[in-house]
């Protein structure tokens, strides 16, 4: 496993720095997004906006934009890779499918947390803002991150057998967005539970809310117990997905196919 | 190395169940050249990638080295390596040793020894001095060149070529065919398709042939040519032959062309090794400038059986 992923952190370096138009224009245009929230809500309230309002605002545009490439990154992996007809040749490696392309999502979300950890760094001492950050808030952020890679492994499923699918992607995330702004976790009974557990990354960014102090009450254990099985079926679902995808390609012969 | 037994890979179709490849054996031990043939459609494609583990048959078993892979791609990936045709087997955004060091580490090399092996194989295809060229600049012989090292970084004992030498120049196209023979004298099994009939038959030790999905011929590649050439002789004389001259060969009985006052073409009996030698009696005192006896090809071995005209073994 280690040679897979240095393999993968080569490729992800070697990408970075010969391509440094595209990292500056990623760094520019989070530094955009970033600088916007910290001034432009001040400005469009005409008040200081500053500690929970503004780590809920900014962690969670971060969350976000980190669980939309780990939900996307590995299927449009794949279809790039048929595309460009590289991908007989990567599942020709010795390791399994799955194995490959959940390495390759997390050397994307590297990719992009180092960026967005630099950006957010400098604008906080360019403005002199204070984000609320506990350290515990780092378990149901990789809870969260985990929960997507398990959707983003479905996703790799499908786009191994259908390959196109661009635009069902896109709806899934749209649905993903709404689940993550939709709260579901506070409806409460039996049904808030369920759907708690079930929808995926609705449960895992309340707990992160909670833990960094932006929600107004603290996670119950029961919710962080929720967000660790959510996240481990929708990660074991991921995983089985792919494998089952795997096979039924190998099956029908239409691995290399676009 | 490899044993392909009984392979089948049925595929669905709007008109039914279509039957890819029936039951197809193939074995190709190490240091040998097995030329997998057939048209375009007839199953070669599909064969290769299940030996591969790209395409899992429905029937029939893979072994390398004795060891079931059918089914485990992973497990068999470790023997062996393959160049696929229509398959750009390289990321271009990289250079040609950047690609080989990524694909030898995804293959489990460290990074160091994915260097020193890219260095030995960029040598061997007389690319070293475009190792930090990024393989989009690179010409579709190089490309094709870097597509084998990629191939060979991990030293599979058994290697997949579909197509190696299409569309690559005169130099390129010698080029790989001399790296293919040197890796069959290190005693690497080869599996190579092509529909460039000269191509196999200068590297091939052995042919199998399919059509529609069967394999029709399978045998050495000497011995196939040889059964297949006819005891056709021309023979090219240094000024005209007298009309007695002609009328004697006629009274062999022999079927006889006359092309030209200097240039007959004879057919001796089959198994007759004297015939020759009867005939040339016959021509004496004109000077003889060739005596040629006819050579079956590749390319009219293929035709003969892909048409169904000629033997099959």
């Amino acid at each position: 496993m280690i040679a897979l992923l240095v393999a993968e952190w080569r490729r992800m370096l070697i990408d970075l720095v010969r391509y440094p138009l595209e990292t500056v224009s990623m760094m520019v245009v989070m530094f955009a997004v970033f600088a916007g929230m910290f001034f432009g809500a001040s400005y469009l309230t005409q008040a200081p906006i500053s500690g929970p309002n503004l780590t809920g605002v900014v962690i969670g545009y971060a969350v976000w934009t980190l669980v939309m490439n780990a939900t996307g990154f590995m299927g449009y992996s794949i279809q790039n890779e048929a595309q460009n007809g590289t991908l007989e040749q990567v599942m020709l490696a010795p390791w399994r499918t799955v194995q490959i392309f959940l390495v390759r999502g997390v050397m994307d979300i590297l990719e992009m947390l180092i960026p967005v950890l630099a950006v957010l760094a400098g604008l906080v001492a360019l403005s002199g803002a204070h984000l609320l950050w506990r350290p515990i808030a780092l378990v149901p952020a990789l809870m969260t991150i985990v929960t997507a890679w398990g959707i983003g492994l479905l996703m790799a499923a499908l786009a191994l057998v259908f390959k196109r699918m661009s635009q069902l992607q896109l709806m899934i995330q749209f649905a993903l967005l709404f689940i993550i702004i939709a709260p579901i976790t506070n409806l409460g009974g039996a049904w808030g539970v369920g759907l708690g557990v079930l929808a995926p990354l609705s449960v895992q960014v309340s707990v992160l809310h909670t833990a960094l102090g932006v929600a107004a009450a603290p996670a119950s254990l029961t919710m962080w117990w929720e967000a660790a099985g959510d996240m481990v079926l929708w990660f074991g679902l991921g995983v089985w997905l792919l494998g089952g995808a795997d096979r039924l390609a190998r099956q029908r012969g239409i691995v290399g196919h676009y | 190395m490899l044993q392909a037994e009984d392979l089948v890979k049925r595929f669905k179709s709007r008109t039914g169940l279509i039957t890819a490849v029936d039951r197809i054996s193939l074995a190709v031990e190490g240091g040998e050249v097995l030329a997998f043939l057939g048209p375009n459609g007839a199953g070669k494609t599909t064969t290769i990638k299940m030996v591969a583990g790209l395409i899992r048959p429905d029937g029939g078993r893979v072994l390398l080295d004795g060891l079931d892979v059918t089914g485990r791609p992973a497990r068999a990936a470790a023997s062996l390596g393959a160049v696929l045709e229509g398959s750009r087997n390289l990321y271009w955004r990289l250079t040609a040793l950047e690609n080989l060091i990524y694909w030898g580490t995804l293959r489990r090399l460290s990074p160091r020894q994915a260097r020193l092996r890219a260095g030995e194989l960029l040598r061997l295809v007389d690319l070293e001095d475009r190792q930090h060229n990024s393989v989009q600049t690179l010409s579709r012989g190089m490309q094709q060149k870097l597509a084998l090292c990629q191939a060979l970084m991990h030293r599979p004992r058994l290697l997949l070529l579909d197509e190696p030498t299409l569309g690559l120049d005169f130099a390129s196209a010698e080029a790989i065919k001399a790296t293919v023979r040197q890796l069959a004298r290190d005693g690497v099994a080869i599996l190579l398709t092509t529909h460039q009939m000269d191509v196999a038959q200068e590297l091939a030790d052995r042919v199998a042939i399919i059509r529609t999905g069967r394999l029709v011929l399978t045998g050495l590649t000497a011995e196939v040519l040889e059964s297949y050439s006819r005891p056709v002789w021309r023979i090219l004389t240094r000024g005209p032959l007298g009309p007695e001259q002609v009328a004697a060969v006629r009274g062999l009985g022999w079927p006889l062309e006359q092309a030209g006052p200097e240039d007959l073409l004879v057919t001796t009996p089959d198994g007759d090794a004297q015939a020759i030698y009867r005939l040339l009696e016959l021509l004496r005192p004109t000077p003889i400038r060739l005596v040629e006896r006819h050579q079956a090809d590749l390319a009219e071995v293929f035709q003969q059986v892909v048409s169904g005209t000629g033997e099959a073994s």
